[in-house]
């Protein structure tokens, strides 16, 4: 490769490495960025569903509850302890799969305390521990267990709906310090490329300049010049530093004019 | 002017800091990959590109005229200060495009003000590189040219003239090589100084590697929030009083000093005024320190005094006590020790303590005249004769200083920064100082300052580092003949 192909190339060579570099950075950091969204809309998608399925759980067990207390329905008793079962397997998927278990603490508290509550009064058969049933066991029953739902379920149920609710919007709070690392991933995707065509455009108006002082202008001088010799025959001199190529030109046309002296006289 | 010949050594330059970059890459690579290495190994590769590609086209000359000298210095260090934003640009966190380019600015210039409210949590690549830029600043970037390129023959003279100050000039009695190497050689062999005895004060490798360049460029850059204060050290303080003390002097003192010549630091007129400023104000600060019940002990007001007034003569700027806090007194002596500051010949930035000695003689030499109007009354400093040219260009110089100043100062009210923290920022940035007062005290930053006052600033600082009239040489280029 000669001098002025070799500059140029080397000149073109730069800027590519340039691009593929500021490129490259921009792609890793897309890459941190594309996984981060996944990972942030995966947390989210999963909190929801493990919420859902405690809500739909523990309301499953109230209305279980209600039939088996109010209504005397004693076939609800398995419905009732496969809720409670289903609630506490969530529960126990969400303490496993959570970064921050203290979101769940409040609701672990509130589904043993639900447990607790649950399985002595079912133990009993739906009659408080202590009342003792007599002859008009159906009736007495029935206002003793509205009243035991009422009284003593019914606000626990609450605080434990209440909790998952708490624990869904805990963990969507928490997702915001990785929804700002995700800021700056995509901050730093962008800047690199910025940089770099900042750097870029300086890099080209360089290689014009460059392009400009060794090659442009000294051939137009020396067409210029060549111009002059062929229609008046005024010998010429190209001023200016040439280098390589254009030097080579510009000697091979001082040749070509002593040559041409020479043949004239 | 050939353009093609300045961005030749523009560009060499720009390895230099490539070669920075990639080091400060190194040192995220080794500190777990740190979130500072894609851009700073970004960086390092775009400074290379720009530095190598005027190198392709353009080949080494023999000779450079004063222009190309001066416009490859202006030019070297505008230019570093663009580059040396990339990093902080691509990282991120608290580093705007403003606050990247003052950030960078206030390094190369060794100025030392921040806009980081959490340094501590930079990673360190990135801390070392903010240390790089200073040290890079605190020899000159044209400085590293000169000593690492031998190739370049007598253009050494021309590029050495404008990066250092005329006083500072007069007082090298060598070759201009041998005054690059004499710099180089005391830069490096006072950071390691340094660095080893801030290690056994009980810095770690890092922090005592960080805050001797730091000390070095007389910059200010530190890796804590609380600068010096967090480590709560005497022997620490003690250690930075002599680096900062020693920083500040003509580095062909300490040179001629270290290897037993005549014209030592003991033989030095200026070195006499230097130490017996530093001691006598520094005393009067622990006094009306101790007098106020700022401090429990004289010994402790003394050292804080102290530690204090040497940080901002010498334009280091580190701190270890919130002088908002401290009296009126020692705020003004702190002031004044901004507007003077240190040696000629060193890093230091401000109006250089020899123009401060030559105005006082040139008072004393006019009141004489005014009494002997015949007498022909010569003007020494160190013995030697100043010239008329050097005298004339002392109130010259001076005077542009504080309009600087001044200008600085009412462009900052009228952005809404009060009073005080507009002048000091305004003399801490022309001082290359870091730390004023006010809003921009000691234990504080820039950070909630208005964006235009932080470009104004970072130029005061640009005006300060390259002595006022090599910048505003650049305005007027076209007509330089």
């Amino acid at each position: 490769m000669t001098g002025l192909h070799k500059r140029v190339t080397v000149g073109f060579l730069s800027i590519v490495c340039l691009l593929f570099f500021s490129g490259m950075v921009s792609f890793l950091e897309l890459s941190h960025l594309s996984r981060d969204t996944g990972d942030i809309l995966e947390a989210n998608r999963r909190n929801i569903s493990l919420a859902k399925e405690m809500l739909d759980a523990a309301h499953e067990q109230n209305v279980a509850l209600i039939h088996y207390s109010v209504f005397g329905d004693r076939s609800y008793d398995s419905l009732c302890r496969a809720s409670l079962l289903r609630l506490e397997n969530t529960l126990s998927i969400a303490q496993q799969e959570a970064v921050d278990k203290s979101f769940l603490d409040s609701l672990a508290f509130a589904t043993t305390e639900l447990r607790l509550l649950t399985d002595s009064y079912l133990a009993f058969g739906g009659v408080e521990p202590h009342v003792e049933p007599d002859s008009v066991a159906v009736d007495r029953s029935e206002t003793a267990g509205s009243r035991w739902y009422n009284d003593e379920y019914e606000a626990l149920y609450v605080r434990l709906t209440a909790a998952i609710k708490n624990y869904m919007t805990s963990t969507q709070s928490s997702l915001a310090p990785r929804a700002e690392q995700m800021k700056k991933n995509a901050y730093r995707a962008v800047t690199p490329v910025l940089t770099s065509l900042v750097v870029m455009i300086a890099i080209v108006l360089m290689l014009y300049y460059f392009m400009s002082i060794y090659c442009v202008h000294p051939i137009v001088r020396m067409n210029k010049g060549l111009g002059d010799f062929l229609t008046f025959r005024i010998p010429f001199a190209v001023k200016g530093e040439l280098k390589d190529e254009v030097l080579e030109l510009k000697e091979k046309i001082d040749t070509l004019i002593a040559l041409s002296k020479q043949t004239q006289f | 002017m050939r353009l093609d010949v300045v961005l030749r050594y523009v560009g060499i330059v720009m390895l230099f800091i490539a070669a920075f970059l990639l080091l400060s890459a190194g040192i995220s690579y080794f500190n777990n990959m740190d979130s500072a290495f894609y851009p700073l190994l970004l960086s390092a590769l775009l400074t290379t590109l720009l530095g190598i590609f005027p190198l392709i086209f353009v080949e080494r000359q023999e000779q450079l005229t004063t222009k190309e000298g001066f416009c490859i210095v202006v030019g070297a260090w505008l230019l570093a200060c663009v580059v040396g934003t990339f990093p902080y640009l691509i990282w991120g966190g608290e580093f705007s495009l403003i606050n990247a380019w003052f950030e960078s600015v206030s390094g190369f210039t060794t100025t030392g003000a921040t806009i980081l409210n959490d340094i501590e949590s930079l990673p360190r690549g990135l801390l070392f590189w903010r240390m790089s830029t200073t040290w890079i600043g605190g020899i000159g970037v044209v400085m590293f040219v000169l000593v690492i390129l031998p190739s370049m023959g007598r253009n050494k003279l021309t590029l050495t003239n404008l990066e250092l100050s005329s006083l500072a000039r007069d007082n090298y009695r060598y070759r201009t090589q041998t005054i690059v190497r004499i710099l180089l050689g005391v830069y490096v062999g006072l950071t390691a100084a340094s660095m080893l005895l801030l290690k056994l004060a009980g810095m770690n490798w890092f922090d005592a590697l960080s805050h001797a360049m730091s000390v070095c460029a007389t910059s200010g850059f530190s890796t804590k929030n609380a600068s010096i204060a967090y480590f709560n050290s005497p022997a620490i303080d003690w250690v930075l009083i002599f680096a900062m003390a020693a920083a500040g002097l003509h580095f062909g003192l300490i040179f001629a000093t270290v290897t037993g010549r005549r014209n030592n630091l003991f033989r030095s007129e200026v070195a006499r005024w230097y130490f017996g400023m530093l001691f006598l104000c520094g005393f009067l600060i622990a006094v009306s320190l101790f007098a106020a019940d700022r401090y429990p002990a004289f010994s402790v007001a003394f050292r804080e005094g102290l530690f204090q007034f040497v940080s901002l003569v010498t334009t280091v700027g580190f701190a270890t006590a919130d002088t908002n806090q401290w009296t009126s007194f020692a705020i003004v002596l702190l002031l004044f020790g901004s507007l003077v500051c240190a040696c000629a010949g060193s890093t230091s930035g401000g109006l250089k303590i020899n123009r401060l000695i030559l105005s006082l003689k040139m008072i004393r030499a006019r009141l004489s005249q005014q009494q002997h109007p015949n007498a022909i009354i010569r003007i020494r400093l160190d013995g030697a004769i100043q010239d008329r040219e050097a005298l004339h260009s002392v109130p010259v110089f001076i005077v542009t200083y504080l309009l600087l100043i001044l200008i600085g100062t009412v462009f900052g009210t009228m952005l809404d920064v009060d009073l005080m923290t507009s002048f000091s920022a305004s003399i801490a940035s022309i001082g290359n100082v870091g730390p004023g007062f006010g809003a921009v005290g000691s234990m504080d930053n820039f950070s909630a300052l208005p964006a235009a006052f932080k470009l104004s600033n970072s130029l005061l600082m640009l005006f300060g580092r390259l002595e006022i009239f090599g910048l505003i040489q650049l305005f007027f280029i076209k007509w330089w003949r």
